[in-house]
């Protein structure tokens, strides 16, 4: 059992508290963060994670709760005292600064001797790829090599918390996954804890070990990588997460000649042996009657003998091929890690697997099922 | 942060009090005068309790100025006629010239386009009797001199140069796509000025007719030098109270009063269109 | 019949030159990616076709007719704008009619054919409504849907994705193609996203610096890029480039990767000696443990889109990107063995980075004799 670096204690964020234009940023967030871990805060824009981050560096009072860092309560701690670490989504380098003061500059506070700090700016830069310019000023890099800058200032500091926000939005997309791996490998090599906020779910995906998905303030799953793609909380989840979005349908489960049955759109109907389901999971399913159906298009496998769709588009991406097809009264995506030849209006036979079905009420979006077991 | 405590509510509550009391004290003082006699202005010390008295605005309005020496005429709604005649004739000529011109500026960057704008701005830095001197003398001779046109053309150095420095900021500022976009879409060159460039430009060009007519109305020297007791506007005609007997205090301020209404009035209507901007909001930056 | 050709196209800014001798030639109904950088030229590019921008030099015909010197309103095309473009004071229904107000259309021609498209578009219940209260994808599908309202022979779409959210944009990347071909017009699609680029076009034409380095299908593209730029910017993750000197011995070409062949196969016989470049892609190499391994040590696993990402370094200090379907075994942290599949590699000549093309020399040798 590691220990808690962070807590996040009933955490209420609200703007404007006593006018009528009062907005709830952050709803009861309870969060704790073990020492050494990344965990990252991931959200479409107005979900909160900013305001989150914003009142662990202490830019933002907290409206309620409590945030203990290493044991400290620091949500009424001045910034600076805090002992945490940030690199800034703007690049915020000081202009007057070469890009080596800029990144010794956060060493300062720490007061440690010259050729020590000259060895570890040396070695961040050597991670960031950005020896070449340490000598030249904030105006005159690029908008990606600005940002890796930014990132080495936060990364060089010896902190209680690393705070990392869009860390890597303006990054040279050549530059993505080196970078990626060698900061991941930095950060865990140095057991640091880091927290990423950031909007992009491949980032999220690549670098933490467990994503905190926020939507309306609240959060919504908090768990690994790997859990929420198997095994979403609810249909928001589910849908968020996956690269291509998960296909959904809406259907209505019934028993047909000993065959478990779900009825799509457009008189479609995946058959499945009663088996693959948990018996206390049919009952509960067909007492529902109307379901939705969530599918992840790297799980839509194409077979001869399958519901007949039709293809609308089939787009080769050089690793991968993404097939949008007709199906059941709407679409649905197929995605395989090889090429396949299809045109537009070829007919296709669509299968999904019971194992690869997500269940979730159609009201409230709660998960009932993964793949044929309770949620 | 957004905690504000009761003593800086205080201070900051003060301090615009101040500010506000600051520029507002002379207009308020004026109104106050305008409803005074001659001897209760002047009195000493000055004191803010008073008969009101509309004879001011009696006088300015008939025309009849009774001072001890006499009566006197005076021309006051004359004045006040020809301040709207050449105010809102400069603007509009300055309006038809003025934005096909900034538009041309903001569109076309040739050789020397920067030069000619900046030129034309210049007049504004130059004092108004540089010009004004050898204009007369022109003036005269063609026979412009105390003329309507020849006074609206003058006022151009005043209207012209606003009207294009401020509505070229405007176009400068819509995005070139919209208007490519209404021109691929089939549409001429012409069409795309009206329809697209004219109402996108629209609060701008609004607001610099509104400061050039503020410019107009206030300007002085031109008609001083340049127009004849019909022609002269308000700001001109006000000279008439400093008579031989004395200066009417109270009759000037009324004047003032008169003089600035329209003005305020504008102002006051016209506020929307200056706050509302170009923001629309389709073009992301 | 050719849909658009463009000879000799130049176009400078003061000292500037952004697009510098351009010819290419797309036939009628073929969807054409411009693909590259930002600053490459591609949107001005399609400015001069739009005729929103004059080139210095150059011709431009569309459907074979010269429209080099005719204004925008006479080209007959429609563009989609990577800002949207919309005219903020009229409605979605306004901006959608703008191009069938200025073929004075009937009114009811106009409503129906504003209609039709906004169907077609999704957008028919917001037509009402002010661009400002549209969400973004709305109104980038108000935008396309007045650049499509028309019915023009000649589509310019510049990069119409880029400001709109990752799951709208895969949602228009689908369904894209489908509107397109029913439009059945020529299509100039600009876009700096290599997947737009490869799920859309038929050929892609690479600029770079005001130039086309290559203009092929996008097979040609990702399987044989003819610059190493080209390779960089294709794929994701990227792929990786490998410094390295082919050799040739009795069993063939070759180069040494930690002292361990990676055969080249014959048609390198040019490389030889030379200091290369060799680009292989992340789904090529695969952990192996036979004795002709690689070596290398685990950094880090990264995983990506429904695969996982591995950085190794090799014994020199090399850095290697692996990539392999999320949920296949993974090898144990620390050291692993690794395989490259040199037939999917590709050769690039240091000092150029052109690529070397297999059996080139060899073809060259026959042309000589």
């Amino acid at each position: 059992m590691s220990d808690t670096a962070l807590d996040l204690q009933a955490v209420n964020k609200i703007y404007n508290p006593r006018s009528r234009q009062a907005v709830h940023a952050v709803r009861d967030l309870d969060l704790k963060v073990d020492a050494g871990e990344i965990v990252a805060l991931l959200g479409s824009s107005g979900c909160g994670k900013t305001s989150t981050l914003r009142m662990i560096a202490g830019f933002e009072a907290v409206t309620s709760g409590a945030i203990v860092l290493a044991g400290r309560p620091i949500h009424t701690l001045a910034p600076a005292r805090r002992r945490v670490a940030m690199a800034f989504e703007g690049y915020s380098l000081y202009p007057p600064l070469t890009v080596r003061e800029n990144i010794a500059f956060a060493l300062k506070s720490e007061r440690i001797d010259q050729t020590e700090a000259t060895a570890r700016v040396d070695e961040i830069a050597r991670l960031l790829d950005i020896t070449s310019i340490l000598d030249r000023y904030p105006s005159s890099i690029s908008g990606g090599q600005q940002q890796r800058a930014g990132l080495g200032r936060a990364l060089i500091r010896k902190a209680d918390l690393h705070l990392l926000d869009e860390p890597m939005g303006q990054l040279e997309p050549q530059l993505r996954a080196h970078l990626r791996g060698r900061i991941k490998h930095f950060i865990k090599e140095r057991g640091l804890t880091a927290i990423l906020v950031t909007h992009d779910q491949t980032e999220a995906n690549a670098l933490a070990d467990r994503i905190a998905v926020m939507e309306d303030g609240e959060l919504q799953q908090f768990d690994t990588p790997d859990v929420l793609r198997q095994r979403p909380a609810n249909l928001f989840t589910g849908t968020f997460i996956g690269e291509p979005p998960m296909n959904v349908f809406d259907a209505d489960a019934a028993e047909e000649d000993a065959r478990f049955v779900f009825r799509l759109g457009d008189g479609v109907r995946l058959a499945y042996d009663p088996g693959a389901f948990r018996p206390d999971l049919r009952e509960t399913i067909l007492a529902r009657g109307r379901v939705t159906l969530g599918v992840r298009p790297h799980s839509v496998r194409i077979a001869d003998d399958g519901a007949e769709a039709t293809v609308d588009a089939s787009q080769w991406l050089g690793d991968q091929t993404h097939i949008a097809a007709r199906f059941a009264g709407t679409s649905i995506v197929s995605v395989r890690h090889d090429r396949m030849r299809l045109e537009r209006g070829d007919t296709i036979g669509v299968r999904v697997a019971p194992e690869d079905l997500h269940l979730f009420d159609t009201a409230t979006g709660a998960a009932i099922s993964h793949g044929g077991a309770p949620a | 942060m957004e905690h504000t405590s009761a003593l800086e509510r205080v201070l900051r509550g003060a301090a615009l009090s101040a500010v506000v009391l600051f520029f507002m004290f002379p207009i308020f003082w004026i109104v106050l005068m305008s409803f005074q006699t001659n001897e209760t202005i002047l009195r000493s010390p000055p004191s803010m309790v008073f008969e009101p008295t509309l004879s001011n605005y009696v006088a300015l309005i008939t025309g009849r100025l009774e001072t001890q020496a006499g009566s006197l005429d005076i021309d006051f709604m004359r004045n006040l006629m020809n301040s709207v005649i050449l105010s809102v004739s400069s603007v509009a000529l300055a309006l038809v010239l003025g934005v096909p011109a900034a538009y041309a500026f903001a569109r076309h960057k040739f050789r020397g386009s920067e030069d000619i704008a900046f030129t034309l701005l210049s007049f504004r830095f130059a004092p108004p009797l540089l010009v004004l001197l050898p204009l007369t003398l022109y003036f005269q001779q063609i026979g412009l001199a105390d003329t309507y046109v020849g006074l609206v053309w003058v006022y151009q150095l005043i209207c012209l140069p606003l009207i294009l420095w401020i509505v070229r900021g405007y176009f400068e500022d819509i995005s070139p796509d919209v208007e490519h976009a209404y021109r691929i879409a089939g549409h001429g060159w012409g069409a795309t000025f009206m329809k697209i460039a004219l109402p996108l430009a629209g609060p701008g060009i609004a607001a610099a007719g509104l400061l050039a007519f503020i410019f107009a109305w206030n300007n002085f020297i031109f008609a001083l030098v340049l127009a004849s007791a019909d022609k002269q506007p308000v700001t001109v005609g006000a000279l008439a109270f400093v008579t031989a007997s004395g200066i009417q205090y109270g009759q000037i301020a009324a004047a003032v009063v008169l003089s600035i209404a329209p003005t305020l009035a504008l102002a006051l209507y016209a506020q929307r269109y200056l706050v509302e901007g170009l923001s629309l909001g389709a073009v992301k930056g | 019949m050719s849909g658009l050709t463009i000879s000799n196209l130049t176009k400078r800014y003061k000292s500037d030159t952004v697009l510098d001798d351009i010819s290419l030639e797309i036939a009628e109904g073929e969807t054409l990616v411009l693909f590259g950088p930002s600053g490459a030229g591609k949107t001005v590019l399609l400015r001069c076709i739009a005729g929103a921008v004059d080139p210095e030099a150059g011709t431009i015909a569309i459907g074979g007719t010269d429209m080099t010197d005719v204004p925008p309103e006479g080209r007959g095309v429609g563009m989609a704008f990577q800002n949207f473009a919309l005219f903020p004071h009229m409605t979605a229904f306004d901006n959608i009619a703008s191009p069938l107000t200025a073929r004075r259309f009937g009114r009811e021609k106009i409503r129906s054919g504003v209609e039709a498209v906004a169907k077609l578009l999704k957008i028919d219940h917001v037509l009402s409504h002010a661009p400002k209260a549209l969400s973004n994808g709305q109104k980038q599908r108000t935008a396309l849907a007045r650049a499509l309202a028309a019915q023009p022979k000649m589509l310019l779409l510049d990069d119409p994705l880029r400001n709109v959210d990752a799951k709208l944009r895969f949602e228009m990347r689908l369904e894209l193609p489908r509107l397109l071909s029913e439009q059945g017009a020529t299509v100039i699609y600009v876009t700096q996203d290599y997947k737009e680029a490869m799920a859309l076009a038929d050929k892609i034409a690479v600029l770079v610096e005001g130039r086309i380095i290559q203009m092929g299908t996008p097979e040609d593209i990702y399987l044989r890029p003819a610059d190493i730029r080209i390779a960089e910017q294709f794929g994701d993750p990227a792929i990786n480039l490998l410094e390295v000197t082919p050799e040739r011995d009795a069993q063939g070409n070759f180069v040494s990767l930690s002292k361990k062949r990676v055969e080249l196969g014959p048609g390198y016989d040019s490389a030889v000696g030379r200091p290369c470049i060799l680009g292989v892609r992340p789904e090529a190499i695969g952990f192996s443990g036979g004795a002709e391994a690689i070596e290398v040590t685990i950094e880090a696993e990264t995983p990506f889109n429904e695969k996982t990402v591995t950085l190794a370094t090799t014994k020199g200090g090399r850095e290697i990107l692996i990539s392999r379907p999320a949920g296949t075994p993974a090898p144990a942290s620390g050291t692993a063995g690794i395989d490259i599949d040199a037939s999917a590699a590709v050769l690039f000549d240091q000092e150029t980075g052109r690529r070397i093309e297999p059996g080139s020399d060899k073809t060259r040798a026959r042309d000589a004799a």
